[in-house]
C-alpha cells in the first residue's frame, strides 16, 4: 500500500466514524423526542408515587364538591384521607379524589381516565393544573357539565387548601380555548361559592 | 504507525471540514428517504389506501401490499436480494436494485430499480402501468403523476371548475360528469367540500386561478374520500354551497358576512301563522341561505346552531347528535321569527359546517345584531326536556377583567360582551319566564357560565341549553316538534317583550 493510499484510507475511516457518531446522536435525540407516551407515562407514575408517598400524613377530613344531578349546583361530600404535607401534593390528592368520583352517587366532574400531568402552585396563590388531552377528549361536552367540572375543581381545591386562591387549567402544557367547546379555559378561575348548594341541616 | 499518523496530521484541516459535512448529510438523509404519502386504489367494491414512499427522487409502493389489494398472492419465495411471486397463474421475479422484472418468461424494464426497505420489496409507480395490467387481466386506469388508480369496472367521475366574481364575494361553479352528493366541513380556517363516496379523477392536477377571496383549491383523496379543500384569503367569509336539481352542478358562494345580510331576498313564505299558539307538527325545511332580510329597519336576530361539521357536540343514547338537533331547532326558530314579520334573521352556520367560536361572534357583530342566541344541548341530569338560559360569567381574575372597558377607542375582542351584560341578563330573565310556559319542560333559573362564544358578541347574547342529551338518557323528547315549536314561540314572545318589543 502506498503512503497516499494509506492516508486516504485513514481519512475515509475517520469520516465514516465521525459521521456515524453524529448520526447516532441524532437518532437517540429523535427517539427521545418521539416517545411522548413514555414521557407522559413517566409523569403519571411520578404523580401517583408522589401521592402515595405523601399518604403518610395525619388523617384529615376534606370537603369535595361534586355536580349534583339536577339543579346545576355543586353538592359537598366529606372524605377522610391521609393528608400530605406539601400544598402541591395536597392539590394532587384532591384531584385524584375528584377523578375517583363520588361515594354518594353524585355526578362525576371528570372522566375516570383523566390524567393530571403536572401541578404547580405559584407564590401568589394560582394553582396550575395540566391535564392530558386524551382524557378530556372523552369529556361529555355541554355548557353546564363543563362549568360544573371547572367549579368542582376550583371550589374543592380552595375549600381544602387555603393557599389556593385561583386555578388555571392547561391541557398538554398549553393554554387551550375551551374545555370541550364551551367553557373558556383562557380564564383564571376564582372560587364561586354561589355554585355550592347550601348544606342540608 | 508514525508513518500513518504523519499524513493524518498534514491533512487534519481537510478532515476537519469534511467530517461535519458528512455528519450533516447523514443527519438529513433519513428525513428525506422516510418522507411518506398515500396512494389510493379504487376497486369496484371499495377503495384502499397504501403508503407511498419516496426513495431518492422516485415514489415507491410496497409490492406485496399492492398485489394483496388487487388480488391474492398465491405463493412467494424470498431469497437474499430477490423475490419470486405467484399471482393469478403468473409468476414475477424481481431483484433488489435492478430495473428488470421477469414476468413469466418476458422481461420488463421499470423506470426505477426495485428497492428493499425494512424487508419490503418496493416497486416504482411505473410498475402500475407496465406490469400490473398484465398480472390482473383487468382494465387499469392510471394517470402518470397522479396518486390514484382505478381498477376493473370503476369509472371515475370528473369535473370542471369556474370562478366568477359576484358583488362582495366569489362564486365557484363545479360541473360534474356524474350525480354527486356534497357535504361540507370546516377545519383550520379552510372549507372542505366532500364529493360523495364515488371515485373522482380531477381533470387537472393543480387548479390555477386568481381570486381575491380564494387563495387555493386543492383536490384530495389521500384518505380514500374525494374532497376539495378551499383556502379563503380572509377570515369571516360565509360559504354557501348548493347543488342544482340535476345533482351535477355545485355552486358555492363565498360572501362577506356583512354583505350577505344586505344581499338576501325577502323571506320565504311563512310555514305557520304568525305567533301561532298551536305548534306545527312538521319541522320546517332547513334554510337555503344564511341570512334573511325582512325589511332593513327591523331588528336583527342572529341565531347560532352549536357545533357542526366534524364537531358533533354531545351524543344521545339513541345516536342523536347535538349538531343535527341544534340545526333542526334553529331552523324552526328562524321560521317562527320570520313568520312574525317583526325581525330579520341571520344564521351563523348553514349546513353541516364547523365554524370557530370567533367566526360565530364575528357574524353577529358584522350583522349588527340586536340579539344573539346560541343553541346547545348537553347532559342536564336524568330528567329530560330541561332548558337553561345562560349569560356570560364576567371573568373574575385579574380583578379589573370583569369591568367593561368601553372608555378607550378600541375594545379588546375578548371583552366586547361585558358592555352588553345588563341587556343580556334582561333578555335571559324574559326568556326563562317565557320558557316556563312550555308544557312538560323544566326551566332552571337564568345562570352564568364562562362561555367562550359569548365573550366577543356585541349584542344582547344568551346561550340556550336543552337537555338532557347524553348517552345514558333517552333524549327523544328533545326532537318532539311540540317541544321545539314551544321554544320557538317562546323566543318570539320574549323578543317582543325585550326592551319594549321589536321596534
Amino acid at each position: 500500500m502506498t503512503r497516499r493510499a494509506g492516508m486516504i484510507a485513514i481519512a475515509l475511516l475517520l469520516v465514516i466514524l465521525g459521521g456515524g457518531f453524529v448520526y447516532l446522536r441524532v437518532l437517540t435525540r429523535r427517539a427521545k423526542l418521539e416517545s411522548p407516551e413514555h414521557g407522559e407515562e413517566g409523569a403519571r407514575t411520578q404523580l401517583r408515587e408522589a401521592a402515595l408517598q405523601s399518604n403518610t400524613g395525619a388523617l384529615q377530613t376534606i370537603t369535595l364538591y361534586f355536580p349534583s344531578d339536577d339543579d346545576g349546583q355543586l353538592q359537598s361530600e366529606s372524605r377522610q384521607i391521609a393528608w400530605a404535607t406539601s400544598d402541591t401534593d395536597r392539590i394532587r390528592q384532591v384531584m385524584l379524589a375528584l377523578i375517583e368520583g363520588s361515594y354518594k352517587g353524585l355526578r362525576r366532574p371528570l372522566p375516570p381516565t383523566t390524567e393530571l400531568r403536572a401541578v404547580f402552585l405559584t407564590p401568589d396563590g394560582t394553582a396550575y393544573l395540566d391535564f392530558s388531552s386524551n382524557a378530556l377528549a372523552v369529556f361529555a361536552p355541554g355548557i353546564q357539565s363543563e362549568t360544573l367540572a371547572i367549579y368542582s375543581i376550583v371550589n374543592s381545591l380552595a375549600a381544602n387548601i387555603p393557599s389556593v386562591l385561583r386555578v388555571k387549567i392547561l391541557v398538554q402544557g398549553q393554554e387551550v380555548e375551551t374545555l370541550n367547546g364551551h367553557a373558556d379555559l383562557g380564564e383564571i378561575f376564582v372560587p364561586d361559592l354561589t355554585r355550592n348548594q347550601p348544606a342540608s341541616p | 504507525m508514525t508513518q500513518l499518523i504523519h499524513p493524518l496530521r498534514r491533512h487534519s484541516r481537510v478532515l476537519f471540514i469534511l467530517m461535519p459535512i458528512l455528519g450533516l448529510a447523514l443527519m438529513f438523509w433519513p428525513a428525506r428517504t422516510l418522507r411518506s404519502d398515500n396512494f389510493v386504489f379504487y376497486l369496484p367494491d371499495a377503495s384502499h389506501v397504501l403508503p407511498l414512499q419516496t426513495i431518492g427522487s422516485a415514489s415507491y409502493l410496497p409490492l406485496l401490499q399492492v398485489l394483496n389489494t388487487v388480488g391474492r398472492v398465491q405463493g412467494l419465495t424470498v431469497a437474499k436480494d430477490s423475490l419470486k411471486v405467484w399471482f393469478n397463474d403468473s409468476q414475477i421475479e424481481l431483484r433488489q436494485d435492478n430495473k428488470r422484472v421477469r414476468f413469466n418468461k418476458e422481461k420488463i424494464n421499470l423506470s426505477e430499480p426495485v428497492r428493499v426497505q425494512s424487508g419490503q420489496f418496493m416497486v416504482p409507480l411505473n410498475f402500475l402501468e407496465t406490469v400490473l395490467p398484465r398480472l390482473i387481466h383487468e382494465s387499469v386506469v392510471y394517470r402518470l403523476g397522479s396518486r390514484r388508480i382505478f381498477i376493473g369496472d370503476v369509472k371515475p367521475g370528473t369535473f370542471s371548475f369556474r370562478l366568477d366574481q359576484v358583488p362582495n364575494g366569489s362564486r365557484l361553479t363545479l360541473e360534474f360528469s356524474d350525480k354527486i352528493k356534497i357535504r361540507t366541513a370546516s377545519s383550520n380556517g379552510k372549507w372542505v367540500l366532500y364529493l360523495g363516496n364515488k371515485p373522482v379523477q380531477p381533470l387537472e392536477q393543480k387548479f390555477n386561478f386568481q381570486d381575491p377571496y380564494l387563495s387555493n383549491i386543492q383536490f384530495d383523496d389521500q384518505d380514500g374520500v374525494p374532497k376539495l379543500i378551499l383556502t379563503p384569503t380572509v377570515d369571516g367569509l360565509n360559504f354557501y354551497p348548493k347543488i342544482d336539481d340535476t345533482g351535477k352542478i355545485v355552486t358555492a358562494e363565498l360572501l362577506k358576512a356583512q354583505a350577505a345580510v344586505a344581499q338576501q331576498p325577502a323571506p320565504p313564505p311563512p310555514p305557520q301563522a304568525p305567533g301561532a299558539g298551536t305548534p306545527s307538527a312538521v319541522a320546517p325545511a332547513p334554510p337555503e341561505t344564511a341570512a334573511s332580510a325582512g325589511g332593513l329597519g327591523l331588528p336583527m336576530v342572529v341565531l347560532d346552531a352549536g357545533h357542526g361539521g366534524d364537531d358533533s357536540g354531545a351524543r344521545g343514547g339513541n345516536g342523536l347528535l347535538e349538531k343535527d338537533l341544534m340545526a333542526q331547532l334553529v331552523a324552526r326558530v328562524r321560521s317562527t321569527l320570520l313568520a312574525s314579520g317583526k325581525y330579520r334573521v341571520v344564521l351563523t352556520r348553514v349546513g353541516d359546517v364547523n365554524l370557530t367560536l370567533d367566526q360565530r361572534a364575528a357574524t353577529a357583530n358584522a350583522a349588527r345584531a340586536k340579539v344573539f342566541v346560541t343553541f346547545h344541548a348537553g347532559n342536564l341530569g336524568v330528567h329530560t326536556s330541561r332548558i337553561v338560559v345562560y349569560t356570560l360569567e364576567a371573568p373574575s381574575w385579574p380583578p379589573s377583567a370583569g369591568d367593561a372597558q368601553v372608555s378607550g377607542l378600541f375594545i379588546p375582542w375578548g371583552t366586547v360582551q361585558l358592555s352588553q351584560l345588563r341587556r343580556s341578563q334582561q333578555l335571559a330573565r324574559i326568556l326563562q319566564k317565557e320558557f316556563t310556559a312550555i308544557s312538560g319542560a323544566t326551566v332552571s333559573p337564568p345562570a352564568t357560565a364562562p362561555l367562550r362564544e359569548l365573550r366577543s358578541v356585541n349584542a344582547a347574547a344568551v346561550a340556550v341549553e336543552i337537555g338532557s342529551l347524553a348517552a345514558e338518557v333517552d333524549s327523544t323528547a328533545l326532537t318532539n316538534s311540540n317541544f321545539q315549536a314551544g321554544i320557538a314561540n317562546a323566543i318570539v314572545r320574549a323578543l317582543d317583550e325585550y326592551e319594549g318589543g321589536p321596534s
